[in-house]
């Protein structure tokens, strides 16, 4: 019998805001351990939140082996891995006196808008290891500050907010970035003119959905996805290489995938100078379909690993946004909550806060509309770029640009 | 059962779950697993703030409860607290589901239905399915500084069929879903799966993209739900209220906020998703009018908002599970039904849209909703397939214009997904209503 455990482990210390006042403080220990057991090809797996000895855990997934789920393939071995990405500290009683002089500031200069939400400080420890000689371990620390913001005047919910997630923290930074930001909610502007207009997004949530499902390996091989049948076709704008990206640094999870694979230089392109050259697959997904293995299997701790969706992201292609507008302004929409992609691949996407910005600094505050485009234009005629994300907002993370069709 | 320091008040949430899962891709079984795990939340607070600490050691909250009381200021006035007044006190042992629990429901049991199920999908257009079986039986324990003690038991479970489809070069990717309280309760589902899959077949053969444009959107009861859920049951969450002057002036009791045909509930005391007999403070589940005839009357509160806001408390504090705090959030919304048959709401429709089934939806200035199944309406029938992206809404003007909703009613519980906000996701909510009829909507 092999046997293979998942370990997480989530620390966290939290300063609750409500109305720029710190409400609550909450702590965090969160342990969960999974045990998969294989034999004869068979997987058998248990789990339990809380440090539950590995034994009981045997026992139980060795009694699952019964419902005869088959995993007929090798188990990665003989691979140490530890990797550390951060060793950011900060105590609860520092995370609070942060938060204090932050909300202090906000109250003092920022007093038309209330802040609420939260500023934490986490720790992940993930490890996977195996009797065949696996034993991988991300350790990870960051601070994320979320705070909504809202206008005194406004009836809705919120109008906007202050982000930032990263393994270190510049107060300076933080304040020479954001000052820029708030300060663009006094000028309030009319939507540019024109049908189309370059709109930027911090990571395209709706796109990378849509693309997750376009790019599995299960859906392409049945027919269900857009893209079933186009391979090795050039589909996209030739700026655009997109693919599996396990870049810890980037991500902020493990670098390996939940049948414990760690990818060359933590990637695999898919999409590659715009042409569509693979598709993402676990083992048995490789195995069914005849496909490349690219080490996408994801499950929850204590579950049977399969293909669901994977972390994909767009590799930069363009450098600094003002040079590419060349002279023009944009949109940068701050809030897009609820928009789609139709199986066909049309998008449309209501902007419920918006500002406007000349590729470095934010000009207005712009009204809400709604924008329209399509797969093929987003990522062809209309793609503008994919930029290294130029706020001091969430570490290693990008903007994107597109034209889109704007209804006012 | 804990020794409490003085001048503090203090709550704790041991939850005891007990969960199934079963899943299949097309008729291979996937997983099938049984959990059982057991965390507890700790509050402690002084009266100028709050300290929460959540764990897996449930043999550890005494310590928990030490811990925090040492970061708290002993506040010797606790107890005249406003907030701390308002809690509700109570002792229950509220066991329901002693004779009919799921635990009790062999795990064979609950394959077999599910392979049943799965048994009767099939088309050329189907070219791929996944399927699961879930169910959820949470044994809470609420116990308090100010005297309560109460145990319950709430359960759910339900099945969830994705079918994956194509045409050529029309694709579609939707799902089908019922859940309830009782195993019994997803027994004869044979007819709805026929229905729902017969309808999504015809979907992907004969859909159009839609004309974007403003229509007169007819909603489906699901559908009617989300619309409820997001255009205006988070308003009704009087936390986004707390401190703001302008929310108070806007949201004022007493304003006219819909059409004097529209009354809008939320009752935590409907089995199914949004069951609360005690929310996750101690306070019973109740019934509560956010809005009767177009006028707001109510609106949803946590003890601390109900305290803040000087009004009653409603039983709408929820976590996600024991690893966060109580936040105020819906249980089951929905528009009350009313006196018109759907037919004749239907016939009155020149040009426009029906959306029957919906991906997802969200609530913000601007609501969305975005159907998975969507119908034009043409010269008072319902007629081709469309493809909408989203469909969208100002929250401040579209109460105001729903001109109809049917004597049809249909309330309606699903497993997979569930209601976000902030960090907490997912929260089981219950949803549905009539079939409601919106003068304007965008549609994209």
């Amino acid at each position: 019998m092999k046997t293979e455990f998942i370990t997480i482990r989530n620390i966290e210390t939290t300063a609750k805001v409500v109305g720029t006042k710190i409400d609550a403080v909450r702590i965090k220990d969160i342990i969960k351990k999974g045990v998969r057991v294989y034999v004869d090809g068979k997987i058998g797996v248990s789990g339990a939140i809380g440090d539950i000895p590995d034994d009981e855990l045997i026992e139980k997934a060795v009694e699952n082996l019964e419902t005869g789920i088959e995993y007929p393939f090798e188990l990665e071995k003989n691979l140490v891995d530890h990797r550390t990405y951060s060793d950011f500290s900060m105590s609860g009683e520092e995370l609070l006196e942060v938060t204090e002089e932050i909300l202090e500031e906000l109250k003092t200069n920022y007093d038309k808008f209330l802040f609420s939400e939260k500023i934490s400080v986490k720790e992940k420890i993930i490890q996977m290891r195996n009797s065949e000689g696996l034993d991988l371990e991300y350790k990870d620390a960051w601070f994320e500050l979320g705070l909504i913001l809202k206008e005194n005047s406004s009836a809705n919910l919120f109008d906007g907010f202050l982000q930032y997630s990263g393994r270190s923290f510049d107060k300076q930074k933080f304040w020479d970035f954001n000052k820029g930001y708030l300060e663009a909610y006094d000028n309030l502007l009319a939507l540019p003119e024109g049908e189309k207009l370059p709109v930027f997004v911090l990571e395209a949530y709706e796109l990378n959905d849509f693309l997750n499902k376009s790019l599995n390996g299960e859906r392409y091989s049945n027919g269900s996805s857009i893209l079933s049948g186009k391979m090795n076709e050039q589909l996209f704008n030739d700026k655009i290489t997109f693919g599996q990206n396990f870049d810890s640094a980037v991500t902020f999870e493990p670098f390996f995938d939940h049948e414990g694979v760690v990818l060359k230089n933590d990637r695999v392109p898919l999409i590659q100078s715009g042409k569509f050259i693979n598709v993402f697959t676990d083992k048995k997904t490789a195995s069914t379909f005849d496909l490349p293995h690219t080490g996408a299997a994801e499950g929850s701790y204590d579950g049977v690993p399969s293909l669901t969706t994977t972390q994909l992201k767009f590799e930069t292609d363009s450098k600094d946004i003002k040079s590419v507008l060349n002279g023009k302004v944009a949109i940068f929409a701050l809030v897009s909550a609820g928009g789609d992609f139709t199986p066909d691949g049309s998008f449309a996407a209501p902007v419920q806060a918006a500002l406007l910005f000349d590729g470095e600094k934010f000009i207005g505050k712009l009204p809400e509309f709604t924008m329209r485009s399509n797969l093929w234009a987003m990522l062809g005629e209309d793609y503008i770029g994919t930029f290294d994300n130029p706020f001091y907002s969430v570490e290693n993370s990008q903007m994107q640009g597109f034209y889109m069709t704007i209804v006012r | 059962m804990f020794k409490f320091p003085e001048n503090l008040y203090v709550d704790v949430r041991i939850e005891e779950t007990f969960e199934t899962k079963i899943s299949f891709k097309k008729m291979i079984l996937q997983e099938q697993k049984v959990r059982n795990n057991k965390g507890a939340f700790v509050r402690v607070y002084d009266g100028n703030r709050w300290y929460y600490a959540s764990t897996t050691d449930v043999d550890a909250v005494q310590e928990q409860i030490d811990t925090l009381a040492k970061m708290a200021k002993p506040n010797p006035e606790i107890n005249n607290h406003p907030i701390v007044r308002q809690f509700e006190v109570h002792k229950d042992q509220l066991i329901q589901y002693k004779h009919n629990s799921i635990t009790d429901v062999p795990i064979a049991e609950k394959k077999a239905m599910l392979e049943r199920y799965i048994g009767l999908v099939s088309d050329e257009t189907i070219v791929h399915h996944t399927s699961y079986y879930v169910d959820n039986k949470i044994i809470k324990s609420i116990y308090s500084s100010k005297g309560t003690d109460v145990t319950f038991d709430k359960q759910t479970c339900g099945i969830r069929i994705s079918l994956e489809l194509s045409n050529g070069e029309s694709k579609d990717q939707t799902s089908m879903s019922r859940a309830g309280s009782l195993f019994e309760d997803l027994f004869e589902l044979e007819d709805f799966i026929n229905d729902e899959m017969k309808k999504n077949i015809d979907f992907v053969k004969n859909a159009k993209p839609v004309e974007p444009g403003i229509y007169t959107v007819l909603l489906s009861p699901l559908a009617t739900g989300v619309f409820t859920h997001e255009s205006f049951g988070h308003k009704s969450e009087s936390d986004f209220m707390v401190g703001d002057e302008t929310m108070k002036a806007e949201w004022a009791i007493g304003k006219t906020v819909g059409t004097p045909i529209l009354t809008i509930i939320d009752d935590g005391q409907v089995k199914g998703n949004g069951y609360v007999p005690y929310d996750d403070e101690g306070t019973k589940g109740k019934k509560t009018y956010i809005v009767t005839d177009g006028v707001l009357t109510g609106r949803l509160h946590s003890t601390s908002t109900s305290a803040l806001l000087e009004e009653e408390l409603t039983g709408n504090a929820r976590a996600t599970s024991f690893e966060f705090e109580p936040i105020v959030r819906m249980t089951t919304t929905y528009i009350e039904k009313g006196n018109r048959p759907l037919a004749d709401i239907v016939a009155e429709i020149d040009n426009g849209i029906y959306v029957d089934n919906i991906k997802h939806g969200s609530g913000m200035s601007t609501f969305t909703i975005a159907p998975s199944r969507a119908y034009k309406i043409e010269n008072g029938k319902i007629t081709t397939p469309v493809k909408i992206s989203v469909v969208t809404g100002n929250v401040f003007e579209t109460l105001g214009e729903v001109d109809a909703v049917s004597e049809e009613f249909d309330l309606l519980s699903f497993v997979g997904g569930g209601c976000g906000k902030m960090e907490q996701y997912p929260l089981p909510v219950g949803f549905g209503g009539p079939y409601t009829r919106v003068k304007k909507l965008n549609v994209q």
